[in-house]
């Protein structure tokens, strides 16, 4: 069975056989022994190249995260990149909430001129203070909120454009 | 004295009501539950399934997710407590802890506050007041102003004071609304973002002056004062790792204190608690200047800290226990002269936050979550797996403490427990504790209160190189799911032979 899997930008392929009690794994081309020695939900004993290892994993095939000596590791399917949804802007920049926040207060106006690194809005959330500064110099051309709002992760905020 | 006959029968409460969440809700359950006596937890909406409430005897709903209607409701919490016939309150840290209103309202309910008299409350909680009352004590405050408080008055008591500057606001804490001036220029400005953030958190827009300290230290002592005239401090937290205010990484002893230095602080620590007339468990921080090893007074936390079980591993105590038994009217058996600090001991706060992103709080379902276990390691938390991390509350998942015999082997010691620390699905700060645990200026105690911001502004995580061990067992999971000799259990019919995951030869699909 082939397996693909995206780290990062890069992606790997990973080959499974069954061979005797345990697996032949190649990973891009070079090739494992690997023996289950112990496996729960969310927890995998292998002795790999004669190697013991645990690792911990949670997660669908979509979105799967490895724990492995302290590190964790996030496996995502491998997909083209995302491409721009076809409500934003193309010749402008959106800013968008990082998290879900409430709106405490708006520092710019529409239409008026920010420079890059600006503050334009300030979020809070889980009793932190966030400032969402302009990622580009311009023109704040649509303001989406207002103080006192809730706004959801990823929600548009603002858009800077000329 | 409002303690409705306990202290003069020293009759142990029966029944507790936990006015908090999160892991500190569910180390006072723990200590209720050594100590034979029943805890209430209460809850908001989103919390239902909390760790606090599956471990409580009894759990009451108080409202909805926000915490104005929930755990900052005295309303509700008193209802709760009639309502299930609680005998005394433990507010915990943050919510009410150090609302005097609250401790009032709770003694008038015939019910005893775990936690210190209103009075000290309110005197502590007031840094303008606080500062005058040390002041009054000969306990050493910071060169600064405390008063009337118009933009002129500042000005000028601030050209008096000199810079850099430290701009407080008078009813603050964790760090909400402080301002450091550095030029005369910039003074006007920061009075008048400092007295709208003062103004927005704590609804009091007063300030306070104080001469600002480059690269002080942030030196605490742990107090504990019974209701018969006993105060003793448990010695020293130091606490300069923290990053905007937020305390990341605490230890005890002090790399930095010596015994003479340490023996001068913990008498002012106990003058000052003396000075309010204070009860049960609290904590005064100083401020320290590396260079003239002068300390002063900075404030007092009127209630149980995050940090306190850096101390309990060193001094043996068990501080929570403590403060239910002075609250009972039980006095302290111990002189000052019967504590000691043995060994090492560090915490480091698991936040559910993104360094690498300014520090943005992290959101959703946290899809494993295994404790690190080993000798001298203590892990307070109040998640497990399948618990979710929301918006609502403060982003901290979980404390490691670590103890060893002396500095170096528990730095060692933490660094393990984190690389045994599993926790998945929701980014944490995991690897950046570990880098600063790892750093010479760590290793060498060579610490200040702005040394993270100074020098981990830019962290980035460490590139770990994916190892063969992580895609092979990624791919196993996935195989194990799709065989009939599976060692998984799992209703997964198997792998879906149209997905584009799975793909049935090695060619790669584009890049």
């Amino acid at each position: 069975m082939h397996y693909r899997f995206q780290h990062r930008e890069q992606i790997y392929q990973v080959a499974v056989n069954r061979q005797g009690e345990g697996y032949q794994v190649m990973v891009d081309g070079q090739s494992h022994q690997v023996e289950i020695l112990d496996s729960q939900p969310g927890k995998l004993s292998l002795r790999l190249n004669g190697k013991p290892v645990t690792l911990y994993w949670a997660g669908q095939a979509g979105d799967k995260w490895i724990s492995l000596d302290g590190c964790t590791y996030r496996l995502e399917k491998p997909s083209p990149r995302r491409a721009r949804s076809s409500g934003e802007p193309s010749d402008g920049e959106a800013v968008r909430s990082p998290m879900p926040a409430q709106v405490r207060a708006v520092e710019v106006g529409e239409g008026e001129a920010v420079e890059k690194g600006q503050t334009l809005l300030l979020l809070e959330a889980m009793k932190m203070e966030i400032r969402i500064k302009a990622p580009t110099s311009g023109r704040l051309r649509r303001l989406l909120v207002t103080a006192g709002q809730s706004v959801d992760k990823d929600e548009l905020l603002a858009e800077i454009g000329e | 004295m409002g303690y409705s006959g306990c202290s003069r029968s020293h009759r142990m409460f029966r029944k507790i009501l936990i006015a908090n969440r999160g892991e500190i809700a569910v180390r006072i359950i723990r200590a209720c539950r050594e100590m034979g006596i029943a805890s209430v937890a209460v809850y908001s909406e989103a919390d239902r399934r909390a760790l606090h409430v599956r471990l409580a005897d009894q759990a009451v709903p108080i409202g909805p997710s926000p915490a104005p209607q929930s755990y900052l409701s005295i309303k509700r919490l008193l209802e709760a407590a009639r309502e299930t016939g609680a005998q005394a309150i433990h507010p915990g840290y943050g919510f009410l802890a150090e609302n005097a209103e609250f401790a009032r309202r709770v003694e008038q309910a015939g019910l005893a506050f775990i936690g210190p008299p209103p009075a000290a409350i309110e005197a502590m909680g007031d840094k303008a007041q606080a500062r005058e009352r040390m002041l009054a004590s000969g306990v050493p405050v910071v060169p600064g102003y405390q008063g009337p408080d118009e933009d002129v008055v500042l000005m000028r008591e601030a050209s008096r004071i000199g810079l850099p500057l430290l701009i407080k606001p008078a009813a603050g804490g964790g760090g909400k609304g402080m301002r450091v001036v550095n030029s005369p220029d910039d003074l006007g400005e920061a009075l008048t973002s400092s007295r709208r953030e003062a103004q927005h958190a704590f609804g009091d827009q007063r300030l306070i002056l104080e001469r600002y300290i480059p690269r002080a230290r942030h030196i605490e002592f742990q107090i504990l004062a019974d209701a018969h005239g006993t105060t003793l401090h448990l010695f020293e937290r130091e606490c300069s790792v923290q990053r905007r205010h937020q305390k990341v990484i605490e230890e005890t002893p002090s790399p930095f204190l010596d015994p003479e230095l340490r023996e001068q602080m913990g008498a002012a620590a106990v003058a000052a608690a003396r000075a309010v007339g204070y009860q049960n468990a609290g904590t005064i921080e100083f401020i320290v200047d590396p260079e003239q090893r002068n300390f002063y007074f900075l404030e007092m936390n009127t209630r149980l800290q995050v940090e306190h079980p850096v101390t309990e591993m060193v001094t043996g105590l068990d501080l929570v226990k403590w403060q239910i038994r002075i609250a009972c009217g039980e006095a302290l058996p111990y002189t000052q002269a019967d504590l000691s600090q043995q060994g090492h001991a560090i915490e480091a706060r698991l936040y559910a936050e993104d360094p690498a992103n300014n520090f943005l709080p992290a959101t959703g379902p946290l899809l494993s979550f295994v404790e690190p276990v080993g000798p001298g390691v203590r892990v307070d938390s109040g998640f497990t797996s399948g618990d979710e991390v929301t918006v609502h509350y403060d982003p901290l998942l979980a404390k490691i403490i670590a103890w060893a015999e002396d500095r170096p082997s528990a730095i060692q010691k933490m660094l393990f427990a984190l690389r045994e620390t599993v926790l998945l699905g929701v980014t944490h700060n995991g690897a950046f504790l570990q880098d600063l645990l790892s750093s010479p200026d760590f290793q060498q105690g060579s610490l200040y209160t702005t040394w993270v911001e100074e020098v981990f502004e830019d962290w980035q995580p460490p590139q770990c190189a994916l190892p063969a061990e992580v895609l092979a067992a990624a791919a196993l999971t996935h195989f194990q799911n799709g065989t009939p000799t599976s060692s998984i259990s799992s209703t997964n019919p198997g792998p879906d032979p149209y997905s584009p995951w799975q793909v049935a030869n090695g060619f790669r699909l584009g890049e």
